[in-house]
């Protein structure tokens, strides 16, 4: 058996089974603390109230559920939707984790390879993740509020470093194609925040998926469009 | 029993370790099949364990940002809950967001009035609620957008090479977008932001760490934490940005 028969029919079929019963019993897993508080404390929700709860939440949250599994999907691929949705922190950590994980061994993103490591770099991810919160939670907010404000202050930048290292370790292979994407975005969001978009209806999260997702589509089309055989391509157009 | 007493006391732990040990059941069956099958197509286990590492040492940043996100959530949810909601599904924005949204129906304010047992139960189910619409749509579409994938590659494994290089690229950009970009009305509309000094610092720093690693991957490594680190440092001690 050849290696795309393999991961075709062998590795591919056997994770997607994983990947459904294991989202499946992680929705009904997140309800056990519900019903302990239910059962076990008599604490109940006010069940009249919780709906309106729920459509504020939806309002607010509810086209990200749609938007970021659609956007991230061409980056996660379908394994890696199924573990990065369920452990949440993708662009902080899941996407950041499977492509370094990628780069370290130049595995070709999209390549059978290049899949199997962007697993294994983000289940590396989330086992770090979830200790260091236990950690973190076992020592509890006494010790980590004596950190002084300059320490937590300065790890708000982290991220934003973060991505910028990225989008050069990235970009530089690639720098027409990355300049002109950044250069997109930039433009983007500043006409969201001019009122471009006040005509979209899901306000509230607009900056949060209409930039990604928009970016990853434009970015697919323009490559699928230019490149033919030879890699040639000019910064693709700005709105 | 006080909320908080509540939210603390060990069957919440108990309840919250569940959720919290499936993921950690997922990442290692995903991490097990996934090395099984770079060995069943003859893929060296030192790059597996090369990419563990790289993708180890990328974590550290992160984690730490996450853990300093939980402080908020260890206050005002409690240690289990904040613990398992960034485990699961969460993401720091949301937790806090959603858990407001919840007690703010109970006329409950977060961090600012004293939670009550009701508030609590809301701020919970409204968490979970809230946040179970990504998984459940995640999970049920993944193989069907695969398939729209394969379409438009036709299988060729260059065209899906150039498909996820360029998402990958198009996703970092407007992440980065993101931050270069602020506005804040009373700061007199669009600002220099430190995330921004950030950004770029962090951009080129990595420039630079690309440029001297060149030839020695062993600091290669370490490239982008380094960047990351010293960008963030730098933009905290040196006086630009808002």
């Amino acid at each position: 058996m050849n290696k795309k028969e393999y991961y075709e029919n062998e590795y591919m079929p056997k994770m997607h089974r994983y990947g459904k019963l294991i989202g499946v019993l992680g929705v009904l897993a997140a309800f056990i603390p519900c019903i302990v508080l239910l059962v076990v404390f008599k604490a109940a929700p006010e069940w009249g109230k919780l709906p309106a709860a729920f459509l504020t939440g939806s309002a607010t949250f509810g086209f990200l559920w749609f938007m970021e599994p659609i956007g991230y999907f061409n980056v996660l691929g379908p394994v890696g939707t199924y573990m990065a949705f369920l452990s949440g922190n993708i662009s902080n950590m899941r996407v950041p984790c499977a492509s370094m994980a990628q780069v370290s061994v130049d595995a070709e993103p999209g390549s059978e390879e290049g899949s199997l490591i962007a697993t294994i770099g983000m289940a590396v991810s989330v086992l770090i993740n979830v200790s260091v919160l236990t950690v973190g939670v076992i020592l509890g907010s006494v010790i980590l509020s004596k950190l002084p404000p300059s320490v937590t202050g300065a790890l708000g930048y982290l991220l934003p470093a973060l991505f910028g290292a990225l989008l050069m370790q990235f970009g530089i292979k690639d720098v027409k194609y990355a300049v002109g994407m950044l250069a997109y975005c930039v433009i983007l969001y500043v006409l969201i925040f001019k009122g471009a978009f006040a005509w979209v209806p899901p306000q509230i999260s607009l900056s949060n998926w209409l930039p990604i997702i928009s970016a990853v589509f434009l970015g697919i089309a323009f490559k699928l469009l230019t490149n033919k055989d030879k890699p040639k391509e000019e910064a693709p157009k700005e709105e | 029993m006080d909320a908080m007493q509540i939210a603390n006391s060990i069957p919440m732990w108990v309840a919250c370790a569940i959720p919290v040990g499936l993921i950690i059941f997922q990442a290692f069956l995903f991490m097990n099949k996934a090395r099984q099958a770079c060995n069943a197509i003859g893929y060296p286990d030192e790059k597996v364990k090369q990419a563990i590492k790289s993708s180890a040492i990328t974590s550290i940043g992160p984690s730490l940002v996450i853990l300093s996100g939980m402080l908020s959530l260890l206050i005002t949810v409690g240690g289990p809950v904040g613990w398992m909601r960034l485990s699961l599904i969460g993401s720091v924005m949301f937790e806090s967001i959603a858990a407001g949204i919840g007690t703010q129906q109970v006329g409950v304010t977060l961090g600012t009035d004293p939670m009550t047992p009701t508030a609590l139960a809301m701020a919970v189910w409204t968490m979970v609620l809230c946040s179970i619409g990504w998984v459940i749509f995640a999970t049920f579409s993944a193989s069907r957008m695969e398939k729209i994938q394969h379409k438009i590659t036709g299988g060729s494994t260059k065209r899906m090479a150039m498909i996820s290089g360029a998402a990958i690229i198009g996703c970092f950009a407007s992440f980065v977008g993101s931050h270069l970009v602020k506005f804040n009305a009373e700061l007199g509309g669009f600002y220099f932001s430190k995330n921004a000094v950030a950004a770029i610092l962090g951009a080129l720093i990595m420039f630079v760490m690309l440029k001297v690693s060149a030839k020695n991957k062993k600091l290669a490594e370490w490239n982008l934490f380094i960047a990351m680190i010293s960008a963030m440092i730098l933009t905290a001690v040196l006086p630009i940005g808002k």
